[in-house]
C-alpha cells in the first residue's frame, strides 16, 4: 500500500478532521472493511449518527476517495480513518476478490488522472448490463444549432477580449498615475489602490491578472522599508511588459492564462502544445498562501530526478480558505514516479499529474539535477528573457552555507569563498541550518529574496519549505 | 549594466519614488526605447526597463561581512534512518513536554541513535538530554563560532576548550572512573563560575560521592550562593554529616510536627507519626520544613539513626507527610537509607511501595526495575508510573506487563467514560512506550487496540517508535 502516517496527515484538511477521525479508527465503528488487493481499493462502512452507514472507499495508487457523508471537508473524517486504519491495521480488512457495486459505480463514474472520460457502453457494465437493449443514440444535433452555438462562443470570446483589453487599458493608466504621484505614497498606501484597481479588473473579466495585483501590498510589506521602492518598480514594470505581451498576443494560452482566466484540466491534457514528461519526481516543498480574495493557493514543488539539467515542475490549486487547509496527496521528500503534463508556457512549469505509477525510494539528488554553472542565477536570467512578467523562478543552487549577517538576515553565501555571491534568504531559518554544510539547495528566487524548499547536506535532505 | 545606465537607473528610480514625469533624467539608449510615445507610454517603457534592470542587471550587495556558525558536531551515534522520523515526529510532538520529550530521545539513544537535528535538538539549558547530546548543547551556546581545541580528556589547563555540556559529561565520566581528580579540577575551577554553573558542577559530587568528597562540601559552607550551600548540605547529610546544632534550627521546628510513641506489645518499639496539622498555614510550614531540613538532622534529634527513623515511621497515616518524608529522603538521605526505605516499602507492597517512585532517581537501576515490575503487577495504582522519573528506557519484556492483573486493568480503563480515567490510560500507555522492549511494545499496541484504543490514538505514537525501532537496534 503506497500510503504511510505522513501521507494522510498531509491529505487531512486540518487538525481537527485528524482527530475527529483517529476517533473514527475504532473497529466497532466499521461492520465493512473490505479490500481488493490486486485493484488497490480499501473500502468500508461506517457507522455514523444516521440509520444507514456511510460508504467509504479508497484508491491506494492515486489516493483517490468518495464518501457518502455530507461533510464539507474533502478528504473527510471518514476517509481518513479508513486510509489511517488501513496503514496501522491492514489485517483488519477482509480480502475479497469481488467490489460491491457501490464501488464498481464509484470506480465507473471516477476518471484517474491521464484517463479520457469513459465511453458509453465501454466500461462500468456488468454482464447483465451488457444484456439489456442498448440505448438509443444521442439525437444528431442540426448544423443549424451547431452554427449558432459556435458563433454565440465566438461572440463571447470577442466579448471577453473586448473586456480584458479595456482592463489593460485601465491598468496602464493606473500605472502611469502611480508613477505620477509617487511610488514613496504608493508603497504607503499600496492596500487600497491594489483594491481598487484589482476591482475593476474583476470587472472587466481580467480576473488573474487582479488576483496578482491584489497580492502585491502583501509582497511589499513582506519587504524592509528601504527595498519597497525597488519592488514597486519591478512588479509594476512587469504588469507593463503582461499587459503588452498579451496585446501582442491575446490568444497565447501562457498570457491568457496569466491575465484572465486558467484552462481546465481537460483543456491541458487535450492541448496539442502541452509537454509530456515521464520521469521520477522529487516533491521539494510547498508554499501554502492565503489570498486576500479568500482563496488558498497550495503551490508544490517538484524536481525532476532524471533530468541533466535543473528541472521543475509545480503543481497548482487553489481553494477556498473557508474549505479549511486542503492537501494533495504530496509531502516534502516524498519521490514518485509520474507522467506530468505541463501547461503550455515559453517556460513550462505548472503541471498536472496525468500518471502516478509508484513511489520511488530515496535519497540524494542527482548530481546533473544540481546547477554547476559558474554563476547560480543563469538559469534566473534566462528565465526572464523567456518571460520577463514572471517572479518566481525555481533553482538548484550549487554547494554554500547559510549565514547571518549583523541583522541576523540570513543569506546563501556560495561555497566558493567569501567572494562569491551571496543571496538574501527570505524569512527566517532554523538554526540547525547555519551549521550545515549543503552540498546543493532547492529554491526560488524572485530577483530579491530566496525561498529555500529542500537541501541536500551532509545529514542527508532538510525541509526548508 | 554599464555605470551610465546605473546612474540613469538610480536617477528615474528617485524621480518615480517622489512622482512626475522622468523621461529626461533616463539613459541615453534606453529614451531611444521609450521615445516614440506619449509621455505617459514613455514612462511605461522605462519602468518595464527599470524593472528588468533591477532584476536581472543588478544583483544583491552582500554585507561585507556575514557570520558563519561552526559546523554542526557529528555525535557519537548514528541518526535515526529516514524512514523512522515520523515516528518520531508523531511521538515528539504528542509528549506534553520536555521531561516527555526527552524520554522520547532517550528511548531513542538506547537504540543507539539521535534524532535528526530537524527534528529534535536539545535546548542550551537542557540538563536533561542523554549525554550523547552534549556537542549540540554547547553548539548552540556558542553563538560566536570559535573553534575549541581537543577534546582528549578534562584538565586544568584546558578547561576553558570546553563548551559547558561537554564539560559536565567529561567531569561525569571522571567521577567515576578518577573521583578525587573530576572533585580537584571543579574546587580549582568552580569559584570563578556563575552560581548556576557552580550549582552543576557541585552536583556532579554526587556520582561516587563519598568521605573523601566531605572536607570539599565542608568548604562551601561560605559560598556566596544559597543554592549552592544548600545543595553542599544535602550531601554532608547522605554522608552522614549532622549540620550544626542549635536551638533555633528548623530541624527543632520540624520534629514538633512529628509525635514519637510505642509500639508493640513483645518487642516495644519507638514508632513516628506525623501529628496532625490544625490549619493549612500548619500544613504548609511543615512541607517547608521537610525541604529545609535534611534526614540525618532530623533523626539525630530524635536520638536515632537514620535507618531507624525510617523503620519507626508509620507509613499510611498521613499521605502528605509520607510524600514530604520520601522527597527529603531523595534529598539528603544516605544511599544505604535510601536503599533501607525503598527495600522496607517494595516488601510491604500495596500503596506505600508507591512513595519509593520519589527514591526512583537515589535507586540503582535493579531496584528501579523490580518497583515498576511491582507496580505492574499489583495493578492497584497503574497511573502511579506516571511519576517514575529517571527510568532507563527499553527494558520492560511482555511477561512483565502480562504478570498479575495490569493488562485488565488497563483493559477496562479503555473503556471507561470518564475523561480522567482515560486520560490515566493514555499516560500508562506513554510509559509503557518509553519502558517497553520492542517486542513487547508491539505486543501493547496489539493489546491496546484490541481493548479498543483507537488505533491512530497519539498515545500509541511513543510505543509505534519503540515497535520500529526493534530492527533498527544498532550496537553502541
Amino acid at each position: 500500500m503506497q500510503l504511510d502516517l505522513k501521507t494522510i496527515e498531509a491529505l487531512a484538511p486540518d487538525q481537527a478532521s485528524l482527530g475527529a477521525a483517529a476517533k473514527l479508527t475504532k473497529r466497532s465503528n466499521w461492520p465493512r472493511l473490505e479490500t481488493h488487493e490486486q485493484l488497490g481499493l480499501i473500502w468500508g462502512e461506517c457507522q455514523g449518527s444516521g440509520s444507514n452507514p456511510y460508504r467509504v472507499m479508497f484508491d491506494t495508487a492515486d489516493h483517490g476517495y468518495k464518501c457518502t457523508c455530507p461533510s464539507r471537508k474533502f478528504p473527510c473524517k471518514h476517509i481518513l480513518a479508513l486510509m489511517w486504519i488501513g496503514v496501522t491495521a491492514p489485517t483488519t480488512f477482509d480480502r475479497v476478490d469481488q467490489t460491491p457495486d457501490w464501488v464498481n459505480d464509484w470506480i465507473g463514474r471516477r476518471r484517474k488522472p491521464g484517463q479520457q472520460p469513459a465511453q458509453p457502453g465501454t466500461e462500468g457494465k456488468s454482464i447483465d448490463d451488457a444484456l439489456q437493449p442498448q440505448e438509443s443514440p444521442a439525437p444528431v444535433e442540426d448544423a443549424a444549432a451547431a452554427e449558432r452555438r459556435e458563433a454565440a462562443q465566438r461572440k463571447r470570446a470577442e466579448d471577453t477580449r473586448s473586456a480584458v483589453s479595456a482592463a489593460l487599458d485601465e491598468l496602464d493608466q493606473w500605472i502611469a498615475d502611480q508613477l505620477r504621484l509617487g511610488l514613496s505614497g504608493f508603497v504607503d498606501a499600496s492596500s487600497e489602490r491594489c483594491r481598487r484597481i484589482a476591482a475593476r479588473l474583476v470587472d472587466l473579466k481580467a480576473a488573474a491578472l487582479a488576483g496578482r495585483i491584489d497580492e502585491l501590498p502583501s509582497r511589499l510589506l513582506a519587504l524592509r522599508n528601504e527595498e519597497r521602492p525597488d519592488a514597486a518598480i519591478r512588479e509594476l514594470g512587469k504588469l507593463v511588459l503582461l499587459a503588452k505581451a498579451w496585446r501582442a498576443a491575446p490568444d497565447d494560452p501562457e498570457l491568457k492564462r496569466l491575465v484572465s482566466t486558467s484552462e481546465t484540466r481537460e483543456q491541458v491534457l487535450a492541448h496539442p502544445d502541452a509537454i509530456q514528461v515521464e520521469s521520477d519526481w522529487e516533491v521539494l516543498g510547498e508554499k501554502i498562501e492565503t489570498r486576500r480574495d479568500g482563496l488558498v493557493s497550495h503551490a508544490t514543488w517538484l524536481l525532476d530526478l532524471k533530468s541533466p539539467t535543473p528541472h521543475f515542475a509545480l503543481l497548482l490549486d487553489f481553494f477556498p480558505a473557508s474549505a479549511g487547509r486542503r492537501s494533495n496527496a504530496f509531502a516534502p521528500g516524498d519521490r514518485f514516479k509520474a507522467r506530468l503534463v505541463f501547461y503550455p508556457s515559453r517556460s513550462p512549469l505548472r503541471a498536472l499529474v496525468a500518471e502516478r505509477f509508484g513511489d520511488v525510494a530515496s535519497g540524494a539528488w542527482p548530481e546533473a539535477g544540481v546547477n554547476t554553472a559558474a554563476d547560480p542565477l543563469a538559469a534566473y536570467a534566462a528565465f526572464q528573457d523567456g518571460a520577463p512578467w514572471l517572479s518566481d523562478c525555481p533553482l538548484v543552487l550549487p554547494p554554500g552555507t547559510i549565514q547571518l549577517d549583523e541583522r541576523d538576515a540570513a543569506w546563501w553565501q556560495g561555497a566558493n569563498g567569501p567572494q562569491g555571491i551571496a543571496l538574501p534568504v527570505a524569512g527566517t531559518v532554523n538554526q540547525t541550518v547555519l551549521g550545515l554544510d549543503l552540498t546543493a539547495t532547492a529554491a526560488l528566487w524572485n530577483g530579491a529574496r530566496l525561498e529555500l524548499l529542500a537541501s541536500q547536506s551532509s545529514i542527508g535532505r532538510l525541509d526548508l519549505s | 549594466m554599464n555605470e551610465l545606465e546605473q546612474a540613469g537607473l538610480a536617477r528615474l528610480r528617485d524621480g518615480w519614488i517622489s512622482g512626475g514625469a522622468v523621461f529626461e533624467l533616463a539613459p541615453a539608449e534606453w529614451k531611444t526605447v521609450a521615445a516614440a510615445a506619449t509621455p505617459d507610454e514613455q514612462e511605461r517603457r522605462l519602468l518595464a526597463i527599470a524593472a528588468q534592470a533591477l532584476d536581472v542587471a543588478l544583483r544583491p550587495a552582500a554585507p561585507r561581512t556575514l557570520k558563519r556558525r561552526p559546523p554542526l558536531p557529528v555525535l557519537a551515534l548514528p541518526l535515526l534512518p529516514d524512514r523512522l522520523r515520523p515516528l518520531l515526529r508523531a511521538a515528539l510532538k504528542h509528549a506534553a513536554d520536555a521531561r516527555r520529550k526527552a524520554q522520547v530521545v532517550k528511548l531513542v539513544a538506547s537504540r543507539g541513535f539521535v534524532a535528526h537535528p530537524m527534528d529534535w535538538m536539545p535546548a542550551t539549558s537542557d540538563q536533561t538530554a542523554p549525554d550523547v547530546y552534549a556537542p549540540w548543547i554547547d553548539w548552540q551556546a556558542n553563538s560566536e563560532g570559535q573553534r575549541h581545541g581537543s577534546l582528549d580528556k578534562l584538565t586544568v589547563e584546558n578547561w576553558t576548550d570546553f563548551y559547558p555540556a561537554a564539560r559536565r559529561v567529561a567531569l561525569a565520566s571522571m567521577r567515576w572512573s578518577e573521583p578525587a581528580a573530576a572533585r580537584l579540577l571543579i574546587e580549582l575551577k568552580a569559584p570563578a563560575e556563575s552560581a548556576d554553573v557552580r550549582l552543576s558542577l557541585v552536583e556532579l559530587i554526587r556520582i561516587g560521592l563519598g568521605p573523601a568528597d566531605a572536607s570539599f562540601l565542608k568548604s562551601l559552607a561560605t559560598d556566596r550562593s544559597g543554592k549552592v550551600r544548600e545543595l553542599a548540605g544535602r550531601m554532608l547529610a547522605m554522608l552522614g554529616e549532622k549540620g550544626d546544632g542549635g536551638p533555633d534550627l528548623p530541624v527543632n521546628e520540624l520534629a514538633g510536627f512529628i509525635e514519637e510513641g510505642k509500639a508493640g506489645f513483645i518487642r516495644r518499639r519507638i514508632t513516628y507519626n506525623p501529628a496532625k496539622t490544625k490549619s493549612h498555614a500548619q500544613e504548609q510550614r511543615r512541607a517547608e520544613l521537610f525541604e529545609l531540613c535534611n534526614l540525618v538532622d532530623l533523626a539525630a534529634r530524635f536520638g536515632v539513626s537514620e535507618s531507624d527513623f525510617i523503620t519507626g515511621w508509620q507509613f499510611g497515616t498521613d499521605n502528605n507527610a509520607d510524600i514530604l518524608l520520601s522527597r527529603m529522603v531523595a534529598a539528603s538521605g544516605s544511599d544505604a537509607v535510601v536503599a533501607h526505605m525503598a527495600d522496607m516499602l517494595m516488601a510491604a507492597g500495596g500503596k506505600p511501595a508507591l512513595f519509593v517512585l520519589h527514591l526512583m532517581p537515589r535507586l540503582d537501576g535493579r531496584r528501579q526495575r523490580v518497583l515498576i515490575r511491582q507496580i505492574i503487577k499489583d495493578a492497584q495504582f497503574p497511573a502511579a508510573l506516571h511519576l517514575a522519573h529517571d527510568i532507563d528506557a527499553g527494558w520492560l519484556d511482555w511477561d512483565d506487563v502480562s504478570n498479575g492483573r495490569f493488562l485488565a486493568v488497563f483493559r477496562s480503563g479503555i473503556s471507561a467514560n470518564d475523561d480522567p480515567t482515560r486520560r490515566a490510560v493514555e499516560d500508562i500507555a506513554e510509559t509503557i512506550g518509553c519502558l517497553a522492549t520492542a517486542p513487547a511494545a508491539a505486543k501493547f499496541i496489539d493489546e491496546t487496540v484490541a481493548a479498543g484504543l483507537p488505533p491512530a490514538s497519539p498515545s500509541l505514537a511513543l510505543l509505534r517508535l519503540n515497535a520500529a525501532l526493534a530492527e533498527n537496534q544498532s550496537v553502541q
